[in-house]
């Protein structure tokens, strides 16, 4: 059959020796854009306009006047600017080990919904927030307050846009009869979704261990978020290096597409 | 399978194009662009002179905020059909989309809430301006990163009939070169990349339009050729 | 399928995923990680709460004194029975009893719904007279934690729904789906028990 015919003279291949060869590149350069993003995240809003850890909620107005204007917070925005695109690409990520599951197609509709909600709300708005008041300092302090105000909440409280994503992304790898990742990650992404309910009481105060600083609202819910961030880029590294060629989209000798089919199984 | 859907969704760009270019000519506030020199009483009066060129823009702007949408979405399809191992960039790209026509819509909601109530304190008008002059100019990071994704579908795409000619790919990568500017906008008040500037609006608006005129022939090309080939469920 | 162990009985389905023989932990592995896991997420809960009551005793003691104690005792007492016949159910189940396992989860699921009417019951007429989130850190803690608590009892009685219709509707009902609720729903109880004591007891 032609099939088996063609498939030989690719015997080096396996091995990869190219990077340029990899079967997976399109797989590959989205992961790898994923810690290169998270770090210039890091690095943008610690070190460089120290936006992150938050600041208190119950800063005097002085203090938040200054932080306001501070030239540090609009090299941020450009920089974040340029960069937020690649969020979409780490949320590709999960969609694309999703779709390797046998659950219907919904859940990593609900996921990308989810994930353009997120990235506008969680990220861009309050973005701008922020740079806003460092681009033109003759702002009075009610509104340099309010943009503060916006800007944290903004990206500390939107919960509902990663709920959904959370939700959806739990329920399919528990559901998911594949095996693409383990079912523990499932479970961890139920706390996901539960450090949303556990960061709502920031829109409520602004003192004490439930403010959008505060221990239980903020730094534990990091305690719970970032291995799980870590964790579940490692299975995902784990899923792409497991999958069998065969089951590549570009695996057909012809390199055909195929038909329109729910590759995912059996529900739609 | 026909590709009838596609086309039909393609030819909803050409009368979007229109519309978008009627927005900008009449716009007050593009013509010419409001320079970010003005202060807030400055502003607050520009608001108050043009009430109803600004509101009737900014009420088009929001019924044909997505009328490129379409055009995209054909994008995406055909980006599906490229021969890579996984449909991760035609995700990256759908959701790259999402927000950045979001952040058009936003910026035209800031300049009709500017001119919905122009006797409001001038401070609040001019933040209002800001952010939508931000929200217009400056997220550039959507568009960038979607051209890439595209650019990188075509580049692996290892289909022996590639379904777009290679130097669309490097058109848009080239494309991605001419819109970073944009997001350095938010540091200057004056020259060339503040945001009414030549660098930050002119070349930032051109490179959007020919981008979508070049897209569109490719994309129809595309299509007419994609005859029985079906595409992935993404 | 039915493996040749003790305790086979037919027309259930007693294997599991990770069968090693060996002596077996009831319900899906990953759901004990997901129980130990929350036990964890609320012990800090626990824990924070007990430092803060320390910090300002009298704000607290004061506070709670404005709980619905009654309403707190008959939601445990709810919760209680519910825990109960969900292990009876789970027996019965095992025991390949299919009629005797539905009606004990109906009985579960009728106490456990009653949990989050009777705590609508307690938590309006508070928020009405000005106890809110907001008050004093006391009452946050106790929205947070009986709100997220709340979330696991919704949670627990879909789970409870879902074993019911297993039961009802499949041939030979896979125990360890069964198991793997009733685990849930036995934490969801233990839960409540700590924060019953903590909030509306402790003095």
């Amino acid at each position: 059959m032609s099939g088996t015919v063609a498939m030989a003279p690719q015997p080096a291949a396996e091995h990869a020796t190219s990077w340029r060869k990899n079967r997976k590149l399109d797989q590959w350069i989205a992961f790898w854009s994923v810690p290169f993003f998270f770090n210039l995240f890091g690095l943008v809003f610690v070190p460089l306009s120290w936006m992150m850890p938050p600041r208190s909620p119950g800063s005097t107005t002085p203090h938040i006047v200054d932080f306001m204007h501070s030239h540090n917070l609009l090299i941020a925005c450009v920089i974040l600017t340029l960069a937020y695109g690649l969020a979409p690409v780490s949320n590709a990520c999960y969609l694309m080990q999703v779709r390797r599951m046998s659950v219907s197609p919904a859940f990593r509709y609900s996921m990308m919904i989810g994930a353009i909600t997120g990235a506008i709300v969680g990220m861009l708005f309050p973005m701008f927030c922020f740079g806003l008041g460092a681009f033109r300092p003759g702002y009075n302090s009610g509104v340099l307050t309010m943009l503060y105000d916006f800007g944290y909440l903004a990206f500390i409280g939107s919960l509902g846009c990663f709920c959904v994503m959370w939700m959806a992304f739990a329920l399919a790898i528990i559901l998911d009869e594949n095996g693409i990742l383990p079912k523990w990650l499932g479970y961890y992404t139920i706390w996901q979704y539960v450090t949303e309910l556990m960061a709502a009481p920031v829109w409520i105060v602004k003192t004490g261990p439930f403010a959008w600083n505060g221990l239980m609202t903020f730094w534990f819910a990091m305690t719970l978020y970032v291995p799980w961030q870590i964790i579940v880029y490692v299975c995902i590294y784990r899923a792409i290096k497991n999958q069998p060629e065969a089951e590549l989209d570009n695996a057909s000798p012809e390199l055909r597409p195929k038909t329109v089919e729910f590759r995912s199984g059996t529900s739609a | 399978m026909n590709t009838r859907g596609q086309r039909i969704l393609l030819w909803t760009a050409p009368p979007a194009v229109a519309l978008f270019a009627l927005a900008y000519l009449v716009f007050p506030v593009f013509s010419p662009p409001l320079s970010p020199t003005l202060t807030p009483d400055q502003v607050a009066a520009f608001f108050r002179g043009n009430v109803t060129g600004i509101l009737g823009v900014a009420i088009l702007g929001n019924l044909i905020a997505c009328a490129l949408v379409p055009l995209f979405a054909v994008t995406a399809v055909q980006i599906s059909r490229a021969a890579t191992s996984s449909t991760v960039l035609t995700y990256a790209y759908v959701i790259c989309v999402g927000v950045g026509t979001t952040a058009f819509i936003l910026a035209d909601y800031c300049w009709g809430m500017a001119a919905f109530r122009p006797e409001r304190d001038p401070q609040l008008t001019s933040l209002l301006n800001d952010m939508a002059w931000f929200f217009f100019i400056a997220p550039v990071g959507t568009i960038m990163v979607q051209n890439l994704c595209f650019a990188l579908s075509v580049y692996l795409d290892e289909r022996p009939d590639p379904i777009f000619p290679r130097w669309v790919a490097h058109f848009n990568v080239a494309t991605v070169v001419l819109l970073a500017p944009s997001a350095f906008s938010i540091l200057y008040k004056s020259g060339p990349l503040a945001w009414n500037g030549p660098l930050s609006f002119t070349l930032r608006l051109t490179t959007f339009a020919v981008y979508i005129a070049v897209m569109f022939w490719a994309l129809l090309r595309a299509v007419k050729y994609q005859g029985d080939d079906r595409v992935v469920l993404a | 399928m039915t493996n040749v162990a003790e305790g086979v009985t037919p027309g259930v389905d007693n294997s599991r995923p990770d069968d090693s023989g060996r002596g077996h932990v009831p319900g899906d592995s990953s759901m004990w990680f997901f129980v130990i896991g929350d036990l964890l997420i609320f012990g800090v809960y626990f824990v924070g709460y007990m430092y803060f009551r320390g910090q300002n005793h009298e704000l607290f003691l004061q506070s709670q004194a404005r709980l619905n104690l009654d309403i707190g005792a008959i939601n445990t007492v709810m919760l209680l029975t519910s825990s109960l016949f969900v292990a009876l159910g789970t027996e019965a189940a095992r025991a390949g009893n299919r009629v005797a396992a539905l009606q004990r989860f109906w009985i579960a699921l009728a106490f456990g719904a009653a949990f989050p009417l009777l705590k609508m019951f307690e938590w309006i007429p508070e928020i009405c007279s000005g106890l809110t989130p907001g008050k004093n850190l006391f009452f946050m803690y106790y929205y947070v934690m009986t709100g997220i608590h709340l979330c696991h009892v919704a949670l627990g009685l879909v789970i409870m729904c879902f074993i019911l219709r297993h039961l009802k509707t499949s041939k030979a009902p896979k125990i360890s789906f069964v198991e793997t609720g009733a685990t849930y729903w036995h934490m969801v109880d233990v839960l409540w028990l700590v924060l019953f004591a903590l909030l509306y007891l402790m003095r």
